[in-house]
């Protein structure tokens, strides 16, 4: 028991850096970044490959994830300068099919939909225990490091221009701000941590494919954020972990309704996270956590009267 | 090869009206609430097995079925929306649309708990192609299915142009509070553009479950293509709907003489990547940020 | 000591031990009647969702008939099932709890490649024996140390088949139409080797099995002018395929897997599906298994996968008996003694169990074969049923 529950909480740890990848971009930003996916899996198999039998030690493959994810958040930005935000979700999503196509296809690159194998864990994979201990330390540690440094950035000019640009663009810009270079930055670094979740994923399960890669695990972060509650990297993080707590827990209490076929606990389990976000959405429509009132800062300038 | 571009471009046609019909009710949404409302995946699916269950159980023939389709998805829709998405006005299009995911899942997961994920057929014939010109070809059925789409189309012009409640529904997608002074009442309007959003959902998603197959999981395998379709015509346009499905269709269909068929999507979303650049509020698109 | 003394100390010293046995610690008895457990694994949900829940219930059924018929040597059978979503996250979690939380001493019937690919380190890691359906050849080329065994036929021996049935039906122009699967290069591969032996020729188109039309890929094929297509996807994407086949007028022949084309999928759509010829991995003609899979299915033509699930738990728990031990490691020693090596041959588990605890040697012939297996897992060597959709129906054509 205690090493299923470890390996839920390093699961968990790594929906959190999905998840605060969505408040950075969507949250603080504004900006929604419906292919998730596509940058979580660029992670992967960025590490995938280049730690391939020990060419490349386990922490570079991690740097190589945040680079990769970091160039294919700036390359999908710049293919969106003009556009309107509303319409960085279907380019977004277009870019995170367009990856699983690649990842499916293109076999020469990435074996196809065998998947990658037997991927480098760092530490010894036995015991497993032991094993699954180390990777929720490493997780645990970087999740914190997320929360702590988005918390920092939030709070920090940075992070209240960002809000600026995510209430009203034109206005922010009017006010001097760089907003498609600050737009660019809060993506592609979103898109670092999602590729960093990747490269973490993969490397402790020690095995990726295209399958991975689905839409419904981007519906199941942008949940999980919208329950916890966007705009807040803790929102995220309690969200995330609330998530896979639900997704575990539901199992238990299916085992135990009677007089259902496997078919319908199935069903009913995908059911219950349905509704379980409509219900935490009726009773509180901004998430767990919601963001709080920015004050100005204090010792603001009082306004000028005419001279 | 003329030939072959040909044949390809009536496919895309076929294949695009069937999307549009589904594509046509997200719009509409969209158009009046002022949300995407991504639950239209799984409202075709309950559309489909709606349908089913009449042709199945009652025996009606195609039309009554498609009847029942739409029927049966507008139902579903409203009761979706007034449990889960009309709460959440305060909160913004972007929860709405969240809420409306889950609620897909849900609308799923009821269907997959009713019926199993067992494939299902309707008893309906399936028809050869006719042969024109000697080498083109066009199924009776599809051509069915793109009149009933100009049908749909024209009948719901006509209803936004001629009708007290089309125009109602109108006024509320241009301006809320303006309708709202003239006493115009939102939450009516709201009611009927989900039942009709809804029920073209249905309905288009019987006329796919015909082309196809019948099981929960089709709801999901729609949702990207129709949310496309929608967003390169123009979200909240309607005849952008149409036209963004049907350029989505042809353009999918046609790249398959050119490059691997298998990256049918990539191009698609290439296309639409391409035409929002230039036209960035989509083909027929008009809305302000 | 005398003789006599040394015979005395024994006999008091046998009687000690068998008092002791007798008044042996309650727990230490119950651990020998402690339920068996097993798990499947199996899509419930998603895209592979129309084939998960009829082998859970398959194996399922079997439990039952055995827990009926007094359990293994006395113990009652468990059995969880869990949804892998046909995803592996989800698939590893699921396996997770199978392994930490319930314990089970064998995962059955999971689908999907990659879903199999990545369960698999969990189960040999904790020494969890994996029985899979999944078709990837490069499954049994993991490191599991005798933890996995697969009841699918691997990619060299499904082509050649296949190319040498096309042959036998005529084909001298086979056009190859396909999802993109783990398996697929290689089937086309090993096909074409056999069909250019017999002097005919073939071509491979790829296809995305998540679109509503395949009109223009029918079109692709038919340029080929091919006499005879071969379907390579699922239920699914295949039903759409043979439908837009059927409306672009083709009238060569067609070919595709037991899967595919299954009993369901011909009912639903009996025009189009007329004349389908279909291939599944079998065991001979008149096999007691398949006959009772298919009274569990309530289906005369009962889908490959049910047949291999059924082989997997009955495998499984006959390896239990013959170990007399629940576990994974034991399921591992003992499953080849079961499955193959000669002896009395049985179809079904509760036979096998009998003749098991009466001392005796067994072979399982099963309902997916003769299940015999080799030293990485994969099966030696099976028949093929050659079946055709007949007005909606499935009809058998041979064993062979």
């Amino acid at each position: 028991m205690e090493n299923y529950l470890v390996a839920m909480l390093v699961t968990a740890g790594i929906y959190a850096l999905l998840a605060q990848s969505v408040t950075l971009a969507w949250g603080m930003t504004g900006l929604v970044n419906l292919g998730l996916a596509g940058f979580w899996a660029i992670g992967a198999y960025a590490s995938a490959l280049a730690t391939q039998g020990g060419a490349v030690p386990v922490p570079v493959g991690l740097l190589l994830a945040l680079a990769a994810g970091a160039v294919a958040g700036i390359v999908v930005t710049f293919s969106t300068l003009r556009l309107r935000d509303d319409y960085l979700a279907i380019v977004t999503l277009g870019f995170a099919e367009v990856v699983r196509l690649v990842a499916a296809n293109e076999i020469w690159l990435t074996r196809g939909s065998d998947g990658i194998s037997n991927i480098p864990g760092h530490f010894a994979r036995t015991p497993t225990f032991g094993f699954n201990l180390a990777w929720l330390a490493v997780v645990t540690v970087l999740v914190f490091a997320v929360w702590w440094a988005l918390r920092r950035l939030a709070a920090a000019p940075w992070g209240r221009a960002l809000r600026s640009i995510r209430e009203d663009q034109t206005v922010a810009s009017v006010a001097g701000k760089p907003v498609v270079r600050m737009k660019a930055e809060a993506f592609a670094i979103s898109a670092a941590i999602a590729g960093l979740a990747g490269a973490l994923y993969g490397h402790y399960s020690s095995y990726i494919a295209p399958d991975l890669f689905q839409p419904l695990v981007t519906i199941y972060v942008f949940l999980a954020v919208t329950a916890g509650g966007n705009g807040r990297a803790t929102g995220a993080v309690v969200g995330a972990y609330l998530l896979i707590a639900f997704l575990e827990g539901t199992r238990f209490v299916a085992d135990a309704v009677p007089g259902v076929t496997p078919l319908q606990a199935a069903a009913l389990r995908e059911m219950a996270v349905g509704v379980a976000l409509i219900l935490v959405l009726r009773l509180r429509p901004q998430g767990l956590f919601p963001e709080r009132n920015q004050r100005a800062p204090s010792g603001a300038a009082p306004l000028e009267s005419s001279r | 090869m003329i030939d072959a571009l040909v044949q390809a471009l009536i496919n895309g046609v076929i294949a695009g009206t069937i999307l549009a019909v589904p594509a046509i009710g997200f719009s509409a949404i969209f158009a009046v609430l002022n949300y995407p409302n991504f639950t239209i995946g799984s409202l075709a699916a309950a559309g489909a097995y709606a349908g089913y269950l009449a042709n199945t159980q009652l025996g009606w023939p195609l039309a009554l079925a498609l009847g029942a389709a739409f029927a049966g998805a507008a139902v579903v829709g409203v009761a979706h929306e007034w449990a889960a998405v009309r709460p959440l006005q305060k909160a913004g299009a972007l929860i709405m649309a969240i809420a409306s995911l889950a609620g897909g899942i849900v609308v799923e997961n009821l269907l997959r708990f009713a019926f199993g994920n067992e494939q299902r057929g309707y008893e309906l014939p399936l028809a050869r192609d006719i042969v024109f010109a000697e080498v083109y070809r066009i199924g009776p059925q599809q051509m069915k299915n793109f009149a009933m789409a100009l049908g749909i189309m024209a009948a719901i012009w006509a209803f936004l142009r001629w009708t007290r409640t089309g125009r109602s529904m109108r006024a509320v997608a241009d301006n809320r509070d303006l309708a709202r002074l003239r006493g115009i009442d939102p939450e009516r309007v709201a009611v009927v553009t989900v039942a009709v959003g809804a029920g073209l959902a249905g309905f288009g998603g019987m006329l796919i479950g015909l082309d196809t197959t019948l099981e929960p999981f089709m709801g999901q395998r729609l949702l990207l293509s129709i949310f496309a379709a929608a967003v390169l015509g123009g979200l909240g346009s309607i005849p952008g709907a149409v036209a963004g499905a049907l350029l989505i269709g042809v353009v999918e269909e046609v790249s398959v003489l050119f490059i691997n068929p298998a990256y049918k999507s990539a191009v698609a979303f290439a296309a639409i990547l391409l035409v929002l650049t230039f036209r960035p509020a989509g083909l027929f698109g008009t809305r302000q940020g | 000591m005398t003789i006599q003394q040394r015979r005395r100390t024994l006999i008091q010293g046998a009687s000690a031990l068998a008092a002791g046995a007798l008044f042996a610690p309650a727990f230490v008895r119950a651990q020998a009647n402690a339920p068996i457990k097993l798990g499947t694994l199996t899509p419930l949900t998603g895209a592979g969702g129309p084939y998960g829940p009829v082998m859970a219930n398959t194996v399922k059924a079997v439990v039952d008939t055995v827990n009926a018929a007094g359990g293994v040597r006395g113990r009652r059978v468990e059995l969880v099932s869990e949804d892998d979503q046909t995803n592996p996250e989800a698939g590893v979690r699921a396996a997770r709890k199978l392994i930490d939380v319930d314990k089970v001493s064998a995962i059955m019937g999971t689908w999907a490649s990659s879903v199999t690919t990545a369960v698999a380190p969990l189960c040999w890691e904790s020494k969890t024996f994996l029985c899979t359906v999944s078709g990837a050849d490069s499954i049994t080329q993991l490191p599991h140390q005798g933890y996995l065994v697969r009841t699918q036929p691997n990619t060299t021996l499904q082509g050649r088949k296949f190319g040498e049935f096309a042959l036998e039906l005529g084909a001298k122009r086979v056009f190859y139409m396909s999802p993109q699967t783990p398996f697929t290069q290689s089937v086309f591969a090993n096909i074409k080797a056999a069909l250019e032996k017999g002097g005919a020729t073939a071509e491979l188109l790829i296809y995305d099995d998540k679109k509503p039309s395949l009109r223009t890929e029918v079109d692709q094929a038919l340029r080929f002018r091919p006499d005879l297509i071969f379907m390579g996807g699922y239920a699914p994407d295949t039903t759409v395929l043979v439908k837009d086949v059927f409306r672009a007028n083709f009238r060569g022949k067609l070919l595709t897997l037991g899967y595919a084309v299954n009993q369901r999928v011909a009912e639903a759509n009996p025009e189009a599906t007329e004349g389908v010829y279909t291939m599944a991995p079998s065991p001979a003609e008149g096999s007691g298994a398949f006959k009772r899979v298919a009274e569990i299915v309530k289906n005369a033509n009962p889908d490959p996968y049910s047949c291999q699930v059924y082989d997997h738990v009955s495998m499984v728990l006959m390896a239990i008996a013959q170990g007399r031990d629940s576990s994974g490691a034991a399921i591992r020693e003992n499953i080849r003694k079961v499955s193959q090596g000669g002896g009395r041959a049985v179809d079904n588990a509760v036979d096998g169990i009998r003749a098991i605890v009466a001392g005796e040697k067994v072979d399982y012939n099963g309902a997916s074969g003769p299940c015999d297996f080799t030293d990485i897992g994969d099966i030696l060597d099976c028949k093929f049923r050659y079946e055709q959709a007949r007005k909606g129906k499935i009809e058998l054509i041979r064993v062979a």
